[in-house]
């Protein structure tokens, strides 16, 4: 008998725990009708959306696709309301197009499995890091036709169709939006520090020296990390080639560079690689601004971390703001961007950006279905009617949902887009723009050079990077010359067995 | 033809196994082998080169110490894991109230997927002053400690992980292995004047040898394929302090390069070191069995 009624007990437990997880408040007026799986979502799509056209495109185009990036059912009611919106005037401008919305997001290793067995969605998003792996290994579709007879392949930078094209000149992608790296700020802990000028604006860092100092300033008074710097697999890597360029390891210090025999050579022990590693052995052991667990930390890491207010500082870009506002819960007015602090050596900021790829099995009309697509949400450099009114549509969407409307870095060669886009931007706006002049000012008056990436392995190298990153920040004693010689090394045996042989 | 007759009906059962076997098992295993030999491009083959991928991973730095720390793991994992289900099913076995419920609990961490039981433990071990256990610790007026970034530390903390997740399963097997021991040995050394050790020395100690030999080489074939457990926790650093044989191969495969040809090779020596493991213990039991 007790048996019997603790098992009821828990019975009813169990499914009282099941009712409440699958009680996600989907149903109820106002729901916009989806196919396939999308979710169903209470809140209504932003005003602006009505302003597109839903006059028929193409009645012929008959094709469906698959879009990833597509917010998952735990995404903002805003931002998913916007792209059932999306998707309703896509039905309307292409009846015979059936777009199938997918919750995935791009990493290497997902995408690698999906591609090759046929399930990879039509469209995908990565970063510019790896288009020309995915090229090189076939992992891609060719779009140069659609493009071209989308009318948008002469808008392209040459520094892009470079990224996203082949040696036969042959296109795979086209730039999403570009990113310039600076640093992400918490502004109520540098209230919390006392760090607030007259004018009620945070005392922010132009130096590396200043980062450090400040950082120490808020870990005194806060108790909090000053810097949260993200030291796992390879984004330590990343940030610190930002580093060592400003301290100096460009040019005859390049980190990379080819000798007069054309062989690859890393160059991680010149002096301005060593003094960019004391400088992060100094954050830990004099500064101690570090957060504690920054060997696990990655990149999602880092924007918790200052957006749940644990650290004040972050070496983070334009294209994640998101993150730590919307997305960890800082309210906008408490966010700031500044440019990369300068080094001894220099000011240069990382830029790159995210592309839109497409799987290797879809053919044309899906290619030009999805640009289709594209043009709806207002991302091709189009500049008409319906375009202007799908940015007005995302950046209402964005401003609802917390995040930091800003002014784009442009993706794009052409200058009535752009300046749409800013307009968009000012019309929408709702944050303080005195908090992120110097940032966007900082790559158009030349005070930050603008750098991509090193142009071999980039990920291979950020790898032994972190390593050495890690030992420093993990041990004291450990040697600064010595950490880096063994990581040049490393990858000079990489570089020796992959393109030196 | 008769004999054929004979065992159609067995060999038509047993053809799905085999066709699912063969199908997940020896041919992706075989693929691997191959692939190793191979130049890839992703996961197709371009060009056989021999034996070029075990020697360029043999030359290179992460392999040996991902090797090292492989056989690391596997000692720590001697050291802390192998006695803890032995215990815990002696414990257990001699519960006479709640058995059932101290088996569930001793269990219940094998139920957990995998990645969210490390998922939890990150949480725990987190460094920061957010860690489950550095929260404890402040309670007791201790300051945070770092535990996951500690190089000398890393591998002991995982193995205690994955001791923690995998101890109740095997100690269910010990539990079957112990209630095959007939009670009267146990009543008989009771009344010969033999206290708990010496029943445990000369009773459940032999009992159970061959049961623990094998749940030995089990466990050093699982922990020689640790992966998820440093990918999730520490991503095999700091400073590759934790990296294994397996997840270095995740990182050949997926950490940017998509050298599926070395991740095979690589998985390849893994293999071959465990066949010698599982060879060795053949040999031992042989011995054992001739001795006896």
């Amino acid at each position: 008998m007790k048996k019997s009624l603790l098992f009821m007990v828990v019975a009813i437990f169990i499914l009282l725990l099941l009712t409440a997880c699958g009680d996600n408040d989907n149903t109820g007026s106002g729901s916009i009708a989806s196919e396939g799986s999308a979710p169903v979502t209470t809140a209504a799509p932003p005003e602006e959306i009505e302003d597109i056209s839903i006059d028929v495109v193409d009645p012929y185009l008959t094709a469906t696709i698959t879009l990833g990036n597509w917010p998952p059912d735990t995404a903002p009611g805003a931002e998913l309301a916007l792209f059932e919106g999306f998707r309703e005037i896509m039905r309307a401008q292409y009846p015979n197009v059936t777009v199938v919305p997918a919750f995935f997001s791009y990493t290497l290793a997902n995408y690698l499995p999906m591609a090759r067995g046929g399930t990879a969605p039509n469209l995908f998003q990565p970063p510019f890091t790896d288009p020309p792996l995915l090229i090189s290994q076939g992992l891609v579709a060719d779009v140069t036709d659609a493009l071209a007879e989308f009318g948008i392949l002469d808008k392209f930078s040459p520094s892009y169709i470079e990224l996203l094209g082949d040696e036969n000149g042959r296109i795979f992608g086209l730039p999403r939006d570009g990113y310039v790296l600076g640093m992400h700020i918490n502004i109520d802990l540098f209230e919390e520090a006392g760090l607030i000028d007259e004018d009620g604006l945070p005392m922010v860092p132009r130096t590396l020296q200043e980062v450090a100092e400040t950082g120490r300033i808020i870990r005194e008074e806060t108790g909090r990390a000053g810097l949260v710097f993200p030291a796992s697999e390879t984004f330590g890597g990343w940030l610190f080639t930002n580093i060592a360029w400003n301290f100096g390891a460009t040019g005859e210090n390049a980190i990379q560079s080819q000798d007069e025999n054309g062989r690859w050579v890393a160059n991680f022990t010149s002096e301005p690689m060593i003094e960019a590693m004391y400088y992060i052995r100094a954050l830990r052991w004099e500064y101690d601004i570090l957060n504690a667990d920054a060997t696990t930390t990655d990149w999602a890491g880092s924007h918790n971390i200052l957006g749940t207010g644990q650290a004040a500082m972050n070496f983070a870009a334009n294209d994640s703001v998101a993150e730590p506002t919307a997305g960890r819960g800082l309210p906008v007015e408490s966010f700031a961007l500044i440019p990369f602090p300068a080094g001894p050596g220099g000011a240069y900021a990382l830029t790159g950006g995210t592309a839109f790829m497409f799987s290797p099995d879809t053919n044309h009309d899906q290619a030009m279905a999805v640009l289709g697509f594209l043009r709806i949400i207002g991302v091709l450099p189009f500049v008409d009617d319906d375009t202007v009114a799908a940015m007005r549509a995302g950046a209402s969407a964005a401003r609802d949902r917390g995040v930091p409307v800003l002014p784009p870095v442009p993706a794009w060669n052409d200058d009535e887009f752009i300046a749409t886009q800013r307009a968009v931007a000012d019309e929408f706006s709702n944050v303080d723009m005195r908090l992120f002049d110097d940032f966007f000012n900082s790559f158009t008056d030349g005070t930050i050079t603008l750098r991509g990436e090193e142009p071999l392995f980039t990920q291979q190298m950020y790898r032994e990077l972190t390593a050495a990153i890690q030992r420093i920040i993990t041990r004291e004693n450990a040697d600064v010359l010595t950490a880096l010689q063994q990581a040049q090394d490393r990858f000079q045996e990489f570089l020796d067995d992959e393109v030196n042989r | 033809m008769a004999k054929f007759k004979q065992h159609a009906t067995s060999w038509f059962i047993m053809l799905p196994g085999i066709i699912l076997f063969g199908f997940f098992l020896w041919v992706p295993l075989l693929q691997s082998v191959r692939m190793s030999f191979y130049r890839t491009r992703n996961i197709e083959l371009v060009e056989f080169v021999g034996f070029d991928n075990f020697i360029s991973i043999f030359n290179r730095h992460e392999f040996r110490q991902a090797l090292v720390n492989t056989f690391s793991y596997t000692i720590w994992s001697i050291l802390l894991g192998f006695l803890v289900p032995i215990f815990l099913a002696l414990i257990i076995g001699e519960t006479v109230r709640g058995k059932g419920f101290f088996r569930t609990v001793a269990y219940v961490p094998n139920v957990l997927p995998g990645l969210a039981a490390m998922i939890l433990w990150r949480a725990f071990f987190s460094a920061e002053s957010t860690g489950v256990i550095n929260i404890l610790l402040g309670h007791l007026g201790i300051g945070p400690m770092t535990f996951l970034t500690e190089a000398n530390w890393v591998i002991p903390i995982i193995v205690l992980i994955s001791t923690w997740r995998g101890a109740g399963a095997t100690a269910l097997i010990y539990m079957a292995g112990l209630a095959g021991i007939n009670p009267e040995l146990y009543e008989a050394a009771t009344i010969d004047g033999a206290g708990i050790w010496k029943r445990i020395r000369y009773i459940t100690a032999p009992a159970i040898f061959n049961l623990g030999s094998t749940l030995l080489i089990l466990q050093i074939i699982a922990i020689f394929q640790i992966m998820y457990e440093p990918l999730v926790l520490t991503r095999g650093g700091p400073d590759n302090a934790s990296i294994s044989l397996m997840l270095l191969m995740w990182n050949y495969a997926f950490g940017g390069n998509m050298d599926f040809g070395r991740a095979s090779a690589v998985a390849v020596i893994t293999a071959v070191i465990l066949l010698g493991f599982t060879v060795l213990y053949q040999i031992a039991q042989r011995r054992k069995v001739d001795w006896d």
